[in-house]
């Protein structure tokens, strides 16, 4: 799953158990209490086929409350269509409290594990045996509004994320497209029906074109869930989507808050992981980090039911004291990355030679983030933990910050003061801060360096083609984290021609082909394959620097209860999130 | 015999008194203008010299930030934050304050995140500062006087436009309009950094002077209207004076006094509202500026207050001396004051 803010935050989907704490045994509880060193992710999650709602109680847990949100340098989803969400906080959020696709996550609280559960499906899917069809049962729940969601509604929602005008950079683009059966240069309900995917009463089945062992794992996407047959066009739909889940949209305002209140229709016994505790919920975006951590700090009345998505890692020690068991450090498979344009700068020794020039512990810090707690150097593509990855070293050993070794490639590559381009956000004082650490490390290693002040998503600018702002920009950043603990979640989406989130607009056939190829292999093969594939890339093609593998710190009021990190989103576990009465 | 009600000096040789024409036993009254009786008020003053003493110590900072940055070798790069800051505990600098004593390398300390250097900020940010105030105040100053002179005195339709208009920019909410201008500026520079600087600079300014002539306009218009009906100027049209020169050489030097005044109170004021606009970020974001350092330092009161104080005193010295020498200039331009 993607990102959030253009360089500092992403999204995604780890496998992580946590709790890898430095010696606490690997105990229990998600998240460490002691920010003192990096976690790393670790591997799996267990699946529980035969899961049923109400989902277990919290100890504890009361009802009633307003939970306050508050979500630090980052704008937030700029519309809650189901078919778009594929950014680790606008995911975190709806998949939590609004909609439910066929599949999802809970939190085991004994052990803090995340494991896959039904969610509008009755299972977790049944694959036939080589994995290119699977066949999922629809509950019977109803839509907020009181209409009962049928599996045609879900066929309709995944057809829907076919249609790649509209959802351009939703996930669907990816793995649906990639992996249904619904003949070539199809996109989406209005070329009719798609014959890959069928619906028999409450049955769908899903033809794949080939073996799609991953399926219960993208299930868990709100792109494989039901959209209303009529009155959903986009972006209509996206500004009031209907909800399933145990909350509904009261008020969405786009780069500003999302209210949620009760929704009556959600049928608790249906839902083996959500709760309906507190009565209202207040998301407000682009909140001032440094404030919301004052305010957490203070334990007024008003922030003892507040939580903050994002703790600033310069108050770590004093939030650790104030909050207590409310701070959470959590692990996810989310690594950095800075892309050079793989069009413009053609010699790999000027890529090596930014990696070189990349001032890794001075450009964290100035970005209010810990190098070796929440940040650590990255070598390979693929964050540690996750299976079949292979630790190797692009240029031989780790990157750390050489300006003259930066300089003698630059050299070697006769490009001596190459002038790198990039945009910074230049009204948020740390990214600015950050940014301009950047610059001075790439001076010294050689470069001369334009930074072009840009206020707006990022991600969008170096997505359009048309820009000239992006015309002129040679290198790019990613901040990524895996959908689902497969490595085809993190190579795909960042190195195959044409994606989205492709930023450094890498194209080589070899890499292409070998993508493709991997998907036909054995399953117990994939891992490895996977592993080689990401060396062959790091040492033939360097497209990409990793610049980071990442942490995040989250904190909540006195007055929270429930408060945990959720593994498999990198985020904060929403579902069992209550107020203490 | 009555005491004239104005100072004999003021009067000069207009005075009613006799005037003493036996130049061998007395040093003749020389002709005074009201400007240099005004000075002399102004030197007597103690606060007045006080408070310009500072603002040339501003003055002189800001032209020579530069050269006075290089003799105490600072720099407004960032400096190393993963060998200066002790990051693991609260990020506060290793040496120099808020936990050490004076650092001779960088003697108002170094700031928490960047390491950047307090002085060499606080240097620049007041070049900025002065910079921006003066430039606003002369736009300003230049239109509100152009615009006064012209509704005051030819009045009719001329003056109702005006006065309109002025009413108009009024009713303009400052805020607003900057906080809306800023971002479009943003958008339209963003493919020329190089240039974005300057621009900032010089769209700061025109917000500033185009939400700030109207108290000028309106005070010169007044003044205007009183004098357009005194004798000299009658005399001047009677005379047949083109109406240009009996605006600049028959009111604008009457109208010295009243100007001055109102500039040297827009100084500080621009100042002010600099420093405002850069706090809530839609000011001066490259490059330095103090608004934009206390809106940084403002989170680390607790535990680095210097940080908050430097740039705060700055401003609240250099605002404070500014309005205080506005105050002594218009009580000394004012002949009805006595002191």
């Amino acid at each position: 799953m993607k990102r959030t803010k253009s360089l500092a935050v992403v999204a995604g989907f780890a496998m992580v158990t946590l709790a890898a704490c430095g010696g606490d045994g690997g105990g229990g509880t998600a998240g460490s209490n002691n920010p003192s060193e990096f976690i790393n992710p670790e591997s799996d999650f267990g699946k529980i086929a035969d899961a049923e709602g109400p989902a277990p109680e919290v100890e504890g847990a009361t009802t009633g409350g307003t939970v306050t949100v508050l979500v630090p340098g980052d704008p937030g989803p700029e519309d809650l269509d189901p078919a778009n969400g594929w950014s680790v906080l606008g995911n975190s959020i709806q998949q939590a409290l609004t909609h439910r696709s066929l599949v999802q996550f809970r939190r085991d609280q004994e052990t803090g594990a995340m494991e896959l559960v039904p969610d509008l499906a009755t299972d977790l899917g049944r694959p036939n045996e080589d994995f290119t069809e699977w066949t999922f049962t629809i509950k019977d729940v109803n839509w907020e509004n009181g209409n009962p969601i049928t599996a045609e509604e879900v066929k309709y929602g995944v057809e829907r994320t076919f249609d790649s005008e509209t959802f351009t950079s939703g996930p669907g683009q990816v793995y649906s497209v990639s992996n249904f059966d619904c003949g070539e240069g199809y996109t989406g309900p209005q070329d009719g029906d798609c014959p890959g995917i069928t619906v028999d009463g409450q049955d769908i089945t899903f033809k794949m074109q080939g073996a799609f062992p991953d399926m219960d794992f993208w299930s868990t996407f709100m792109a494989i869930g039901p959209i209303p047959l009529e009155n959903s066009e986009f972006p209509a739909y996206g500004r009031m989507p209907l909800s399933s889940g145990p909350y509904k949209i009261k008020e969405f305002r786009v780069n500003e808050s999302l209210t949620l209140e009760k929704n009556p229709e959600w049928d608790a016994a249906s839902d083996p992981a959500r709760h309906q505790y507190a009565d209202e919920w207040v998301f407000k975006f682009d909140q001032d980090q440094e404030k919301a951590d004052q305010l957490l700090m203070s334990n007024s009345t008003a922030s003892q039911s507040t939580v903050s998505t994002g703790l600033g890692a310069t108050n770590v020690s004093k939030l650790r004291d104030a909050l207590g068991d409310n701070f959470i450090q959590q692990t996810g498979q989310c690594v950095s990355y800075r892309t050079p344009d793989y069009t413009k700068i053609t010699d790999i020794n000027v890529r090596k030679a930014i990696a070189w020039g990349y001032d890794f512990e001075n450009i964290t810090l100035a970005g209010g983030n810990i190098p070796g707690v929440t940040r650590i150097p990255a070598s390979t593509i693929m964050p540690p933990g996750m299976s079949g990855r292979k630790e190797y070293f692009p240029d031989g050993e780790q990157f750390t910050y050489d300006a003259d070794k930066a300089k003698a490639l630059l050299k070697e590559a006769g490009a001596e003061g190459f002038k790198l381009s990039f945009v910074y956000d230049d009204s948020d004082a740390e990214a600015k801060a950050a940014a301009e650490q950047e610059k001075k490390g790439y001076e010294n290693a050689g470069f001369t360096v334009e930074m072009i002040p840009y206020q707006e998503d990022a991600y969008a600018l170096w997505d359009d083609a048309n820009s000239p702002i992006n015309a002129k920009l040679n290198l790019r950043g990613v901040n990524w984290c895996s959908d689902w603990p497969s490595a085809s979640t993190m190579l795909p989406p960042l190195v195959q021609t044409g994606q989205p989130y492709n930023t450094s607009y890498f194209s080589e056939t070899e890499v292409d082909d070998r993508i493709k190829e991997i998907a036909t292999l054995p399953l117990e093969d994939q891992a490895a394959a996977w592993g080689d594939l990401d060396e062959l890339i790091g040492t033939k093609y360097l497209p990409m620097i990793p610049t980071a593998y990442r942490n995040d710190l989250f904190g909540a009021g006195s007055k929270i209860g429930g408060f945990t990190g959720d593994a498999a989103m990198s985020a904060i576990y929403y579902k069992d999130l209550f107020v203490l009465q | 015999m009555s005491t004239p009600t104005m100072g004999s000096e003021t009067l000069g040789q207009l005075s009613d008194e006799d005037v003493p024409d036996d130049n061998a036993t007395r040093t003749p009254v020389s002709g005074k203008s009201p400007i240099k009786i005004a000075l002399g008020r102004l030197r007597r003053d103690k606060v007045a010299m006080v408070c310009f003493g500072i603002v040339v110590f501003f003055v002189l900072v800001a032209i020579f930030a530069s050269q006075i940055a290089s003799l105490f070798n600072v720099t407004t790069q960032p400096g190393n934050p993963s060998q200066q800051l002790d990051y693991l505990n609260d990020g506060m600098p290793l040496k120099g304050p808020p936990y050490n004593g004076f650092d001779s390398e960088h003697p108002f300390g170094i700031a928490p995140k960047t390491a950047k250097d307090n002085l060499a900020s606080w240097l620049f940010g007041a070049r900025t500062s002065v910079l921006i105030a003066t430039s606003a105040t002369v736009v300003a100053s230049l239109v509100g006087i152009v615009l006064g002179l012209i509704s005051g005195f030819v009045g009719g339709i001329v003056d109702k436009i005006i006065s309109f208009v002025t009413d108009l920019f009024l009713t303009l909410p400052f805020l607003l309009m900057a906080l809306i201008i800023a971002p479009i500026l943003n958008e339209r520079f963003a493919l020329n950094p190089d240039r974005y600087q300057t621009m900032q600079v010089i769209s700061l300014i025109g917000i500033l002077a185009f939400f700030g002539w109207m108290a000028v306009a309106r005070l010169v218009r007044g003044e205007v209207l009183s004098l357009r009906e005194r004798e000299f100027i009658l005399s001047a049209r009677v005379i047949g004076m083109p109406t240009t020169r009996i605006m600049i050489k028959e009111l604008l030097p009457n109208l010295v006094a009243p100007i001055v005044v109102a500039i040297s109170l827009m100084l500080p004021a621009f100042i002010a509202a600099e420093a405002g606009l850069a706090f809530l970020g839609v000011g001066i974001t490259q490059g330095e500026s103090w608004g934009q350092t206390i809106l940084q330092a403002s989170a680390y009161f607790e535990l680095y207050p210097l940080y908050l104080w430097e740039p705060l005193i700055g401003i609240v010295v250099l605002v404070l001396a500014l309005n205080l020498l506005g105050d002594a200039i218009r009580d000394a331009v004012d002949p009805k004051t006595r002191r």
